[in-house]
């Protein structure tokens, strides 16, 4: 947003590149005024990777790879939306089961994703032993996807036609004993975000973003459904084995930090809820259908990550190299909307507000 | 706050949540990926690996008189395509996850194989004995090939034992699609 006219009692203060919310780079240029900030500039490319450029040099299951490591808590969303987007160009059919396999995945990662946010958000509100015991909790899922997939971040479980492996009976036992584990200590968890007075002196009424402004900015995921605006590619346009199961996209209309607590408190219990339907439900067969054939083509793909939409774009031609990848990531959207909830905010907000967001800065930059 | 008093007084009973490694042991799951194996008996040579291996960590050099395999495991980077790729099932993960190790020694992490060529039972020619099972698997539906005899037999011996000795032509779909592919 423009900066106003300074006043000889306005300032500005640098914020940032290193560990802004979490430890990724960002800058901003803040005007304040006391210590309430006016207007706020924003400065990235730190961590720009030339991501698109690469993804044109390498063949279409190499990128696989790539895109998973366009951002860690959100990697499968990623290799996920690659792989629907390569089968959406090329018209290769999915088997069943791996419609539901990646369905089970996506909610595991979108678990583990927003409790991150939220560990790190007690963590800026200084209450250091809630963020550890969120942490802890958070430990239970990082535990499943290292048990299920074999790696804690990374699940390398897409590939181009399905899955790259199959998960067994083992599994599906681990996946139920931990979540029976976690939904008691959840639930406490739940109740202390929701009511504990140190939070909510911290996070009521702050970082607000109207609806209207919401609706401006074309924001996506929980900042979106934090300012009331019930919009999700789940529901919207199902995928994978979205429509197949029945869960609730959470509004809430309090356009503060403490709404998009809220959702995000709330999505994880919706998200076992598809857990539990996948698990019930997942039928037999094969998971993996073969790629016979690259031909000239074009396509998008879009899916639902833990911070919002994402969006694929890719035009192949006749090599297995793509001619050109494109991918449109949550945070890019939801960034210009923090110009809106800084204005009028406490410094000592900033990085708290910075964090509601979820920004995930290699993403956006990749 | 009284909730998470009682959080608080749980943790003090239940004492630290983290594993005491290096010390003790720590939670090692079944499926973990720790570094990627080559079976030399079932490697074929084809390269499939190398083609999508997105680190580049996989090397294949070839002479007349075989080929050596070479994964780098330090540019490894688990993603586990060559494993879901390799049409031999030769590639798979072993859950050894402990990659510790001095500078001076990151060259030497590598799994590398020789792998030589068998002369043909029938004309001689240098080429790969295929894997027993994998012989068996792929003459599953024809009962009159000795899968011990044909995997001894290079491609064009193969073909004339098939022709010869079949009494049943099985001609699949893919086989012609995959002649035609190889000729351009």
């Amino acid at each position: 947003m423009p900066a106003p006219k300074h006043s000889p009692a306005t300032f500005n203060i640098p914020l940032g590149p290193v560990h802004v919310a979490l430890e990724e780079p960002v800058y901003f240029d803040l005007q304040v005024d006391g210590e309430i900030i006016r207007g706020a500039t924003l400065h990235s490319g730190h961590v720009h990777r030339g991501m698109e450029n690469l993804a044109q040099h390498r063949n279409l299951i190499m990128n696989q790879t790539l895109t998973e490591r366009v951002c860690s808590l959100c990697s499968n969303s990623h290799a996920f939306t690659y792989a629907m987007v390569v089968e959406n160009a090329l018209g290769i059919g999915v088997p069943e089961r791996a419609h539901y396999l990646r369905t089970l995945t996506e909610e595991i990662k979108r678990v583990a994703s927003h409790l991150f946010n939220l560990a790190i958000q007690a963590h800026l509100c200084g209450f250091e032993s809630l963020f550890m015991h969120t942490m802890e909790l958070r430990e239970i899922f990082q535990d499943v996807k290292e048990s299920l997939y074999g790696n804690r971040m990374n699940l390398a479980f897409n590939c181009i036609g399905g899955t790259k492996f199959d998960l067994d009976d083992e599994c599906f036992g681990f996946l139920d004993e931990s979540i029976n584990k976690f939904m008691p200590a959840y639930k406490e968890l739940m109740d202390i975000f929701e009511t504990d007075p140190l939070i909510c002196a911290r996070i009521k009424g702050v970082g607000l973003l109207p609806k209207e402004d919401a609706v401006r900015l074309g924001v996506v995921g929980p900042v979106a459904r934090g300012s009331g605006l019930a919009i999700d590619v789940r529901k919207e346009t199902p995928y994978a084995a979205y429509g197949k199961v029945d869960f609730d996209v959470v509004v809430r209309d309090g356009c503060d930090l403490y709404a998009r607590t809220c959702v995000r408190l709330h999505e994880v219990i919706e998200s076992i809820r598809i857990i539990r339907q996948v698990m019930r439900d997942i039928p037999q067969g094969e998971v993996r259908t073969h790629m016979n054939k690259i031909f000239p083509a074009q396509a998008i793909a879009r899916s639902e990550a833990p911070r919002g939409e994402v969006i694929y774009y890719i035009r192949t031609n006749h090599t297995e190299i793509p001619e050109r990848l494109k991918w449109r990531v949550p945070s890019y959207m939801n960034w210009e909307a923090l110009g809106v909830m800084l204005r009028d905010a406490k410094i000592a907000d900033a990085a708290l507000i910075t964090n509601t967001i979820d920004p995930c800065v290699s993403c956006t930059e990749r | 706050m009284a909730s998470f008093l009682n959080v608080l007084l749980q943790n003090l009973i239940s004492g630290p949540a983290t594993d005491p490694f290096p010390f003790g042991e720590t939670f090692t799951p079944k499926r973990i990926r720790g570094r990627i194996v080559v079976d030399p008996g079932r490697c074929l040579g084809c390269g499939m690996c190398r083609h999508v291996c997105a680190a580049g960590a996989i090397h294949l050099q070839k002479d007349s008189k075989g080929w050596t395999i070479t994964i780098w495991q330090d540019s490894c980077c688990l993603c586990r395509s060559c494993v879901t790729y390799c049409p031999m099932n030769a590639m798979s993960i072993d859950p050894d996850w402990h990659s510790a190790h001095a500078e001076e020694d990151k060259f030497k992490r590598i799994e590398q194989h020789t792998i030589s060529y068998e002369p043909c039972a029938r004309c001689g020619t240098p080429m790969r004995v295929m894997a027993l099972d994998k012989a068996r698997e792929l003459y599953a539906d024809d009962a009159d090939v000795d899968p011990e005899e044909i995997r001894h037999l290079c491609r064009s011996c193969r073909q004339m034992s098939d022709a010869e000795n079949s009494t049943v032509c099985v001609l699949r779909s893919d086989i012609n699609t995959a002649q035609q592919e190889g000729r351009d």
